[in-house]
């Protein structure tokens, strides 16, 4: 029988040292590894060199908690509310080195992550990235008449965090919805840690077995966290809690009130404490339901 | 008599009448007219347009209000979902798989290049925005893309991007061909000042239409480049009431376009 990978929330940050290379998984509004993030923050991290997936709230919070030395910017975005404000403002500052990469240069550079290969050829799309990011892309040989191609960079994180909605012991993590690039990046990582909503039975996993996107082999440590991504979503769960982006947004505008955001929901708070701070009927109205579907 | 359309609707209904039935449509996120584009033009000369949002690989959402194309809900009202890693190749590589792309963006130059990453310098812009995913591919591969401006300034409508992520008509003439692309480029940008085309030849940027109540001169003020005019173009054809009416019934039922672009 398999060890049990289940650790607490702080258990599983604790390793990951400073200047960490890490990644995070979801998608924008969907599934960011919040608890996780959170943790992280009050572990008083520093220096990490973030690899997001497409994200919003999960690299910005880390950025504008201090913990950020550089981070890879495929698209970070707060959409409807606007732009990334500690991402923004950081970069603006010149205070973050930010690597951008397209959609090319992070699936082709996880790839070669995977497949332990240096780099991964891509087409020349004729962009200024290789300009500005010449450490992930280099031009390759070609003969006259063949199409240009790059060379675009191994990516390989140290750590990748990830939330996905259940696991069970062992590891074997399930997504009830899109599992995005959590697979991708499990797999190009050193080690995995996921967070879920809940934990289930083996005997539940197996029976929709296809539903396991990450075995238990590829996962190094799991965390029960109810409602991990809030106040992103978590598919098929609970919605995204637009009140509270907004909320998020509005608080960033200065360090006083960003400082006093973090106090209320991040440092002081423990993960049941943080859901203590949001409210129970706030909760329960983002729960999936057919009455809520916008 | 139909109200007066606000500028996202207006936007909306030139993307729309712009696309053919059976074409293959990507969009990014954050696109509210884009979305309404593509189901308006369903509802109206194209029912089997095929279109999907990349990032989230959902294809043909379909509600009668316009939701985030980042929410989950969107992914919910899909009739697929490809899983990314899958979708990234499908989408990026596939050479003219799309007939088009709709974008938005920071920056766009003469030549129809775009830019989503920065304002100034890459190392301290002056603006920084959500950077490039995917539009690099769909710039360069796709037949053809637009490019829709919710904003006509100077400070978008430049001589050349400050970071060229999406590659229009290069540096125009045949640059982009040279550069190993396959044949395509911006077809039309559009802003609330007109609508906008390039020269067959030159590749440069020319005045196709303009707004009701705008001048050429306020054009020309609102441009950091000597963008071309032949002769006097005619006044863009607004929103017809049925048009309108479809949109706002059955695209658009909660108004977001008024909302949010008035």
């Amino acid at each position: 029988m398999t060890k049990s990978k289940i650790v607490s929330v702080d258990e599983a940050v604790a390793e990951i040292p400073d200047g960490a290379k890490v990644a995070l998984g979801g998608w924008i509004f969907n599934s960011q590894p919040m608890a996780l993030v959170r943790a992280l923050i009050r572990k008083g991290s520093r220096d990490l060199h973030l690899i997001p997936a497409p994200g919003s709230i999960a690299p910005d919070m880390l950025i504008g908690a201090g913990c950020v030395a550089s981070t890879v910017c495929v698209f970070i975005s707060f959409e409807q509310f606007g732009l990334a404000p500690h991402f923004r403002r950081q970069s603006e500052n010149g205070t973050l080195k930010v690597y951008d990469l397209d959609g090319p240069a992070i699936a082709g550079g996880l790839r070669a992550g995977i497949c332990d290969l240096p780099y991964m050829p891509v087409p020349d799309l004729g962009t200024d990235l290789p300009k500005f990011a010449p450490e992930h892309y280099w031009p390759l040989p070609s003969k006259p008449g063949e199409r240009r191609m790059l060379a675009v960079a191994a990516v390989k994180p140290d750590v990748c965090l990830l939330h996905a909605q259940q696991a069970d012991e062992h590891g074997n993590v399930q997504h009830l919805g899109p599992p995005f690039f959590d697979a991708m990046i499990a797999q190009a990582s050193r080690r995995v840690i996921v967070s879920v909503d809940r934990i289930v039975s083996t005997d539940t996993i197996r029976r929709s077995n296809h539903l396991t996107k990450l075995p238990s082999a590829m996962v190094d440590a799991v965390v029960e966290a109810p409602f991990g991504a809030h106040p992103t979503a978590s598919p098929s769960l609970y919605r995204s809690d637009e009140a509270h982006l907004k909320d998020y947004v509005k608080s960033s505008a200065s360090a006083e009130t960003f400082s006093a955001y973090l106090d209320r929901y991040v440092r002081s708070a423990s993960s049941s404490a943080y859901l203590d701070t949001i409210g129970g009927s706030r909760l329960a109205a983002l729960a999936v339901s057919e009455t809520n579907l916008k | 008599m139909t109200a007066n359309p606000s500028l996202g609707e207006t936007l909306a209904v030139l993307l729309a009448r712009d696309i053919a039935d059976g074409e293959k449509v990507i969009i990014g996120t954050n696109s509210d007219i884009q979305l309404a584009a593509c189901n308006l033009a369903r509802r109206l000369q194209a029912p089997r347009l095929w279109w999907i949002s990349g990032p989230g690989g959902m294809v043909n959402p379909t509600r009668d209000h316009l939701l985030s194309t980042a929410d989950y809900e969107n992914l919910e009202s899909a009739e697929s979902w490809m899983d990314l890693p899958v979708m990234i190749d499908f989408i990026d590589w596939k050479i003219h798989f799309f007939d088009f792309a709709i974008l938005s963006a920071l920056q766009v130059d003469r030549f129809g290049n775009i830019n989503t990453v920065v304002v100034g310098d890459q190392r301290k812009p002056r603006v920084r925005g959500p950077g490039t995913v995917g539009i690099s591919a769909l710039c360069g591969l796709a037949k053809r893309f637009y490019v829709c401006l919710t904003r006509h300034d100077r400070s978008a409508f430049v001589p050349r991007v400050d970071f060229l992520c999406g590659a229009g008509h290069m540096e125009g003439g045949d640059s982009r061909e040279r550069m190993g692309l396959p044949p395509g480029g911006p077809r039309l940008v559009l802003s609330p000042l007109g609508v906008f085309d390039f020269v067959p030849d030159s590749k440069a940027m020319r005045v196709r239409s303009i707004s009701p109540g705008v001048t050429l001169e306020q054009i020309r003020d609102s441009t950091a480049f000597d963008i071309v005019v032949e002769g006097m173009p005619p006044v863009t054809t607004m929103p017809t009431d049925q048009e309108l009416a479809l949109l706002r019934e059955h695209v658009d039922r909660r108004g977001d376009l008024r909302r949010k672009f008035p």
